[in-house]
């Protein structure tokens, strides 16, 4: 192929992949007017769904950083038998489907689950399950990014904190966090989008009621065909933000390669 | 070509292949998934509670029709319905209500729809668990219930006939009720697994999911001045490729041989207009 052509063939390709993944994405907004919108919006419906969304999602964030960092520290800086497989175990959910994670979690945590029967569980049903299937699917978002944030780290750095007296722990707070922020705050942003996304899982897991386990992709299942305006006003707010975090995590990255 | 410049080609290639098998297949009906009835093929939209009885009827329809093969998509009526309005191609809809078919004819996309089949609602709770033993104790505090969703055909019916119990069971029962309602789901099929995991302690399906669930589920009866009765319509799709074969399949339905299969099932007899 000439260089010209070859121009040629990667400008058709790029326009092809645009619209294939563009158009959707605008069609959600040319589907309803602005005032559907607003309305949709304003839907009681909407509004709890999008509020238990911000909760959950920010409650599931908040375990996988505080479990997870550690956890990826411990797997990016040591070496121990079977590493490698507790780490493909954990990334697992990322290529899981979620209906086998919310299977998976009702095997496990259900009524009649693995320790949930034993144990007398009940948390199917509540906002609990809400955030634990989120977890779930989620956090392999995180320790991914994490454990390459802490695994590209300059050992000189670490060794140089622990030279001049420095605790494991406190070489890790002081120095190892700090230096490996960009990829922890990249990967704190794709594992909340992720959780914010979450919908099979949920669904069967925790199940679908307003207010406590209804979050805005099960609210805009259960409205597509009672309340089409609140289905795409909750459509258009997610793609917004699917918007916002990508741009963030390109903007956050860029900062901290900048920056080191 | 630079390597940076080859690798990000490849990724493109890799979209407009996809783009392009996205385009091979009749792209209004990519949510249905699927293709349209071309010669012998006959696609059927049918609700959740015919998952068992509809295979068993294209058994015996494929032994007097040789070289059909009917395929099915089985979901809550409302979903399914939806998919029609964006125009899925289908042959044939048969629903767990009225309400649906009855507004699709209004406008043109399917036939007059035929009842072929009656489904009577009723409580169920999983096999073993005492925690719900009659319609009263579904008022119980405590008590997880699962029942449809607003506009999911058996959700719609659970919320007409419990306040028709009232008169019996206590003023307040239905209220009482509803309040313990833990999940709405969004077809009947989702209403049973919860009810056969034993994470829910009771749910409203049909007598035919109890039946289909071979001993995993108890029913209570609903007394029959609650009219717990639901009729199922059928029709054939307006923009159906196929509209001889799909009529062909409606009167099979509704022949002696398709309304025992229905029977058997737990359904019963279409009622007479």
């Amino acid at each position: 192929m000439t260089p010209r052509g070859a121009r040629l063939t990667a400008g058709v390709l790029v326009a092809v992949a645009v619209v294939f993944i563009g158009l959707p994405i605008v069609a959600v907004f040319l589907r309803v007017s602005p005032t559907g919108l607003i309305d949709g919006l304003r839907s009681e419906t909407a509004q709890q769904a999008l509020l238990l969304s911000l909760k959950t999602t920010l409650v599931a964030l908040s375990v996988t950083v505080l479990v997870g960092t550690p956890v990826a520290y411990v797997l990016a800086r040591s070496s121990f038998p079977g590493r490698d497989l507790v780490t493909t175990l954990l990334e697992l959910p990322l290529v899981m489907p979620p209906a086998v994670a919310g299977i998976a979690l009702l095997s496990a945590f259900g009524a009649r689950g693995t320790i949930g029967g034993p144990l007398g569980l009940e948390i199917p049903f509540t906002t609990a399950a809400v955030v634990i299937a989120q977890v779930f699917v989620s956090s392999p978002f995180y320790l991914r990014q994490a454990q390459a944030a802490f695994a590209a780290l300059d050992p000189r750095m670490l060794e140089a904190a622990r030279a001049s007296g420095a605790s494991p722990t406190r070489g890790f707070v002081r120095i190892a966090i700090p230096l490996a922020a960009g990829g922890l705050v990249t990967g704190g942003v794709l594992a909340w989008a992720r959780a914010l996304g979450e919908f099979g899982a949920t669904l069967i897991f925790a199940g679908s009621f307003p207010a406590v386990t209804q979050t805005a992709p099960l609210a805009i299942y259960g409205a597509l065909d009672s309340d089409t305006n609140a289905a795409l006003a909750l459509s258009a707010v997610l793609v917004v933000v699917s918007f916002a975090v990508l741009v963030g995590v390109k903007l956050v990255t860029r900062r901290w390669t900048a920056n080191s | 070509m630079s390597r940076r410049n080859s690798r990000a080609l490849a990724t493109l290639a890799a979209f407009s292949i996809a783009a392009v098998f996205a385009g091979c297949g009749d792209t209004t009906s990519s949510n249905a998934g699927g293709s349209t009835a071309t010669g012998g093929d006959l696609r059927v939209l049918a609700a959740s509670s015919l998952r068992a009885a509809f295979p068993a009827i294209a058994d015996a329809f494929a032994n007097v029709n040789s070289g059909v093969k009917v395929t099915f998509e089985f979901a809550g009526s409302d979903e399914l319905a939806t998919q029609l309005e964006e125009g899925a191609k289908a042959d044939v809809f048969a629903a767990a209500s009225t309400k649906y078919p009855d507004k699709l004819a209004g406008e043109g996309k399917v036939a007059a729809p035929v009842a072929f089949a009656t489904n009577t609602l009723v409580a169920a709770t999983p096999a073993g668990s005492s925690k719900v033993t009659d319609l009263q104790g579904l008022s119980a505090s405590g008590v997880k219930l699962v029942i449809g969703a607003v506009g999911v055909p058996v959700g719609d019916y659970t919320r007409k006939v419990l306040p028709a119990l009232d008169a019996s069971l206590g003023t307040g029962w239905s209220d009482a009720v509803l309040k313990n309602v833990v999940s709405e789901e969004q077809s009947v099929k989702s209403i049973v697994a919860k009810l056969e995991g034993g994470d829910a302690d009771a749910g409203f399906v049909y007598v035919t999911d109890v039946k289909a669930a071979g001993g995993k589920l108890t029913s209570i009866t609903i007394p029959s001045e609650a009219k717990p009765t639901a009729t199922y319509p059928i029709a054939v799709v307006s923009s159906s490729g196929a509209k001889d074969l799909a009529q062909k399949w409606v009167d099979f339905v509704l022949s002696a041989d398709g309304q025992r299969i229905l029977v058997d099932a737990g359904f019963g007899v279409a009622p007479t207009t």
